[in-house]
Parts: C-alpha cells; structure tokens; sequence
C-alpha cells in the first residue's frame, strides 16, 4: 500500500515549488559552517571554545543532554508496540525509534568534540570505573544506541530500494548487501520483544544517571539534589513524547496522510500530557523539600546570585511550573480538544520544558558555585560566554538532526507491507 | 558484608553532610568556637582511621601553618617551574581571606588529596586513582579529558590543559627545573604531592617530609615553614607531631566529607592576628 506524500510547497502566484531541495540546501549549508568548526576544534583543542577551568561544561554538554531527553519516546514506545502488542501503535513507535536514533547520535557526536582526547573516546568501554555515573551513562548510550541501531534497521530495509532498484543489476555487490540487510533485519525484527526490554532497562537507566551525574556532586548546593534522576527520567519521556507528537502530527497528517489515524495522535497526546502533569507535580514537591520544609544556606544564597543576574526563579516558576501544568492539561484532553492546531502548540511546552531542565541544570550549578575559604565563603557567579565555534558545532550537530528527519519524513517506509505477521 | 558496611557509611555520610551544612550555617553566624573544637576532635580520629583502612604503609599529609604564611607565593611558583606550568595552569593557589570578624590571611590551597576523593569517585576511565599511600594521582595516558573531576571538586583544585605544554615555565630557572614530564593538550592536570621525589626519595632510604629531595618543592620553598610534610601513620614524624601539639586543626570544607589530607592551623583572632598590627 503505498500513500501519495505531500510535500510542502511554497506558491509564487501560479507557479508551485518544492521547498524540499531549498531546505535539504540550507541544512547542508548548516552542516558545512559546523564542519569549519569542527576542523579548528580538532586542529587547536578547547582553547578556542569559551569554557575555563571555572566553567568546564558548557553549550555542548546542554545540546548533548537535551537531544538525549528528546529521543526519550523511544523506549516508551517499545514497550508499548513491542510489550504490550498495541497494533494501532506500530507506525507512530517506528517515528519513535527514528526520533531516538537522532537523539543519541547527535549526543554522541557532540560529546565526542567536547572530548579533550576525542581519539580517547573508547577508553570508557575498556578501562571501567564502575563507581562512575559518567561510566555508566556511556555505555547505556553506547549499549542503547546499538538497540536503536538494531530497531532502526529493519525500518529502513522496507524501502523498496532494498526490494528492486535499477543499480542492484549494475553492481551485484549492491543486490548483495541488500539481501543480507533484509534477511539480519528479519532476525532483528524478531528479535522486537527483547530489544524492547534490553531498551526499557538501558533507558531508565541512564536517564536517571544524567540526573545523578549531577546530583552526587555534594559540594555544588543546587546540583545536589537526590530527587533529580527521577526528575530527568519523567522529564525525558515528557519532553520525548511531546516531540513524538509534534513530529508525528506534522509526518502523518501534512505530510504523509492515512498512515496513522487521528485517535493514535491524540492517544499519543494523553501519554505525553499525563507524564507532564506528573512531572509537574514531582517537582511541586521537590521544591517543597529542597525550599520549603528545610531550609539550607548554600542553596538559597546560590537562588539570590543566580537572581541577580537572570530570572532564575522565574523561569522555574513559568517555564517548569504553569506552562507545563496547562500544557499537560490540555494534551491530556487531547479528545475533547480535537483541534492539531492548539495541540501541537501545547506540546511545544514540554519539549521546552525538558530542554530547559536540562540547560538550566547544567549552567546554574555551574556558574554559581561556593568557595573553598573556612570562614566567609561566598556564592562567586563565574561567566561563560560560548564562542562562534561552540555554536558551528552546535549548527553542524542540529542541521545533522533536522536533516536526517527531513529526509526519514520524505522517504522511510513507515507503512509496512506485511504488517500481518 | 563490606557492601553492607559500606552502605551504612553511605547513610551515615548523608546524614552527617546534613548536619554539617547546619553546622556551617552555625559557623557562618558567629559560632566557630564550637566548630573548631568539633574538628580538633576529629582529625585525631581520621589518622587512627586511616592506618586502619589503608593498612601500616605510610599515609601522606600536609599541614599548613596559616599564622605562617606570609602570602610571598613561593610555593605556588616552585611548583610552576617543577612541573613546568603555565602561570595560568597553578596547582597551588594563594589567595587573601578573611575571618568572620574581619580579619585578613593568606590561604595556600594545594591539592587536598581527600581521602573521600569526589574526583577520583566520578572519573569514568579510572584515569584519577588514590594510591595506596593516599595520594590522588592521575594516569594522565588515560584521561579522556571530560572534566567531570573538575566539576566535582570543591577545592577549584584541578586545571585542564586547555592549551598545548609550554616550553619553559616563566618561574623557571629562579625556582628550580622541570622534573617531570609535560602533559599533552587535552587532559586534566592536578597536584601530585611531588609523588615523584617521594617514590624516587624512599628507594634512597630518604625520609619525605625531613630530608629535602623526598619532600614536595612547596614545602622545601616556603621561607617561613608554613608547611609541615610527612606520614601521617607514624607518631614520629614532623606532621604527627606538629598536629598533635596543635591546639586547633581546619580543613577546608570540612561539611563535605571529603577528609582531606591537607591540614590548616587557623588564624589567630583579633589583637593576636599579625595583620592587626600592620
């Protein structure tokens, strides 16, 4: 069964063009400034980045976290096309395992230009130090991005490339790699179930690792927060879901119409409201103990430096607090609203939501940290200011993202041919 | 059952940072009497502690004397010129505080090589390690360079070598020659408490912290002996001595649990302090 696809046209009077190739255009332009980023990383090493010894983590480590919360759909909806075997789930779950494969590449590939050794990027998975929460979170990534590997591929081998394709008489060699793709995916595909499992468990996993990461380090007060890795696997899949919505509405019902029906998008719309409001209402609490039922000098003096030179409170209160709570409400009465408009607007709020936890957890605990003298130690506010080549590489790795989903949107076989089985 | 022992210890150290934030906040207002009385107490317990855990090797420590320091950053520029660091790479930093009351001294700040290291808790590889003799070394052939111990110190006590090896340090020759070898770009970098001279002093039978090529060059270069150097497992030595005789004893950052191995004599109060007169 194959679908007409719509792309998105832009009208000069009577004339009608495909944007499509404007916008590949712009994405590989994009990829090309990061890549002149990229060579002066490589060639002269962090100096010429804005990070100092006072503020080692900076705009890279943030992408790299919020891409990771972002493909956080991914072991939801394995669990629930490959555990609990909802059918009607099948097409939106493949946009989930894309989203996160898009996710933890990004992540990988900015973490390994933030790497003082890139070249010593494998050392994590032969010299272990299991007491690390950094250890751990690099092999679930490694691990788990194997999984949605593993998850992607069957996906991709539907196309029918793999089937017939005028170059498959010219190079054998071609015909023959692809009937070896198709039969490994048909193994992997069966394989669903236990992928699924090994995804769920890497997933929770290191989730809740990147919010530890930061949570163990006791000497920092805002960082050190026991209730932040449940927070970030809450806000991951959240966040995710909501991008799964946003995302999926714009393939399914723009793009690509009568491959998934409207009831699975609002369906998607109530798991992402549901978790928001839940999210939501943890941190309520959190806040309640960290502010509220005890009180801790070094925390409430690093909130007043950290007012004094943003509206540090104020984002939390807006941007993790209200907008959240209303946006989960409305997604979560995605049936009764019925109009994609107003809900795709909401489930921006989440994504938001999870991408600002993540920076504002790595930046304010970062700048505003105490100092080491016995007697009058005092909350110092350091700055951070990325250069032009943190925001190339952050160019290459966001136009890498928005142009493996433009080309995945445009041509990844999501409706399968023998859904049957 | 040492899983369960060191569970127990976990909850204990919650529970204690706890109460030592308090305890800070107590200090910060005026009480620091009380504090000071309660780490005098401790730093008895934390050597016994030691030999127990570490074994009957030696335990390396230092004690800083801060009534001492007259702020002449000796020993930050002799550990520039051994290690050949930039002078925007220091591993010791002398910077002038205050006490509560107003009273201004310096304060040398080396590595404190924790016994509770976070550094060497969170490194992924394994590349920052805690020696048996209790100094906190790097495996600098190791190191990926992710600056999570930089992070995760509370001492600011760790440099990353955001640029390639100098050729000479600026404070080299006047305080001495490069004695070990250069790090490349990339890594982090920190303090080593001359583990070089202590491994190469000992194979000589020399004894660290008495005779002066086992000792770490910011020791020998304070011209005031501010700081006392030694194994903190033998009663005999330098360090036992002059901190059993100690009538108060101050780590940095004590609250955290992190048991540093560096040592601080507080500053004398008031009419006592020798900034008053000047």
């Amino acid at each position: 069964m194959q679908t007409t696809i719509h792309y998105p046209k832009l009208r000069f009077g009577s004339k009608s063009v495909d944007i499509f190739p404007y916008w590949i255009g712009l994405l590989l332009a994009g990829v090309l400034f990061g890549l002149v980023g990229v060579f002066f990383v490589l060639r002269d090493g962090l100096q010429v980045t804005g990070l100092s010894n006072k503020v080692p983590w900076g705009l890279w480590i943030s992408i790299d976290l919020s891409s990771i919360s972002l493909g956080g759909s991914a072991f939801v909806f394995g669990v629930i096309v490959y555990l609990l075997r909802l059918k009607r789930f099948e097409v939106i779950g493949k946009l989930a395992v894309l989203l996160g494969f898009l996710g933890y590449s990004t992540a990988g590939m900015v973490l390994l230009f933030d790497l003082g050794q890139p070249l010593r990027f494998w050392h994590p998975i032969v010299y272990w130090q299991v007491h690390s929460l950094l250890w751990e979170v690099t092999m679930c990534v490694v691990l788990y991005l194997t999984v949605l590997v593993a998850e992607l591929l069957p996906i991709i081998v539907e196309h029918p490339f793999f089937e017939e394709h005028a170059l498959h008489e010219k190079y054998p060699i071609i015909k023959k790699v692809a009937a070896f793709a198709k039969s490994l995916s048909h193994w992997l595909h069966k394989a669903g179930p236990v992928l699924a499992i090994v995804g769920l468990t890497l997933s929770l996993l290191h989730q809740a690792s990147l919010g530890a990461t930061y949570s163990v380090l006791f000497g920092r007060g805002i960082w050190f927060n026991p209730s932040a890795p449940v927070q970030f696997v809450f806000s991951a899949m959240s966040g995710g879901i909501a991008l799964l919505f946003f995302m999926g509405t714009l393939i399914f019902r723009v793009m690509r119409p009568g491959l998934v029906s409207d009831d699975v998008l609002y369906d998607v719309a109530r798991i992402a409201g549901g978790i928001t409001l839940l999210l939501t209402y943890l941190r309520l609490w959190d806040w309640a103990v960290t502010n509220y039922y005890s009180f801790d000098r070094n925390i409430n003096l690093q909130t007043e430096a950290l007012n004094a030179v943003a509206p540090y409170s104020l984002a939390f209160w807006l941007g993790q607090a209200l907008l959240p709570a209303i946006a989960g409400a409305v997604l979560l009465s995605a049936k009764s609203v019925k109009n994609f408009r107003y809900l795709m607007a909401f489930s921006v709020i989440p994504i938001f939501a999870a991408i600002l936890t993540r920076w504002n957890y790595n930046f304010a605990g970062l700048i505003a940290s105490s100092t080491y003298d016995p007697y009058t130690p005092i909350i110092r506010i350091s700055s951070y200011t990325p250069t032009w080549v943190e925001f190339a590489v952050a160019s290459l790795v966001i136009s890498y993202w928005l142009l493996m989903f433009s080309l995945a949107a445009r041509y990844l076989p999501f409706q399968s041919k023998h859904s049957e089985h | 059952m040492s899983e369960i022992e060191n569970e127990q210890t976990v909850t204990e150290k919650s529970q204690t940072s706890r109460r030592d934030f308090l305890k800070l906040a107590g200090a910060l207002a005026g009480a620091a009497g009380v504090t000071q009385l309660v780490m005098g107490n401790m730093t008895a317990s934390a050597s016994v502690e030691s030999s127990g855990e570490e074994g009957t090797g030696p335990q390396w420590g230092m004690l800083i004397d801060i009534n001492l320091c007259i702020g002449c950053q000796y020993c930050t520029f002799s550990c520039e010129a051994i290690n050949n660091l930039a002078d925007d790479m220091r591993y010791c930093v002398v910077t002038e505080e205050t006490t509560q009351s107003g009273d201004k001294f310096f304060l040398s700040r080396p590595c404190m090589h924790c016994q509770e290291s976070p550094c060497v808790h969170v490194c992924p590889v394994g590349a920052t390690y805690k020696r048996p003799d209790g100094i906190v070394a790097m495996n600098y052939d190791r190191c990926i360079g992710c600056r999570y111990c930089q992070v995760a110190c509370p001492y600011d006590a760790r440099v990353f070598n955001w640029k390639e090896p100098i050729a000479l340090s600026p404070q080299s020759p006047d305080f001495g020659y490069q004695e070990v070898p250069n790090r490349p770009r990339g890594v982090v970098e920190k303090c080593t408490f001359c583990s070089h001279r202590i491994d190469a002093g000992l194979e000589r039978d020399l004894v660290p912290g008495v005779d002066p090529q086992a000792t770490p060059a910011c020791v020998n270069a304070c011209p005031t002996k501010a700081r006392i150097f030694g194994d903190l497992n033998n009663p005999e030595s330098p360090i036992s001595v002059a901190l059993s005789e100690a009538k108060t004893i101050l780590r940095l950052r004590e609250e955290l649990s992190t048991e540093p191995r560096v040592f601080y004599i507080p500053p004398k109060q008031g009419a006592e302090n020798r900034f008053q007169g000047s």
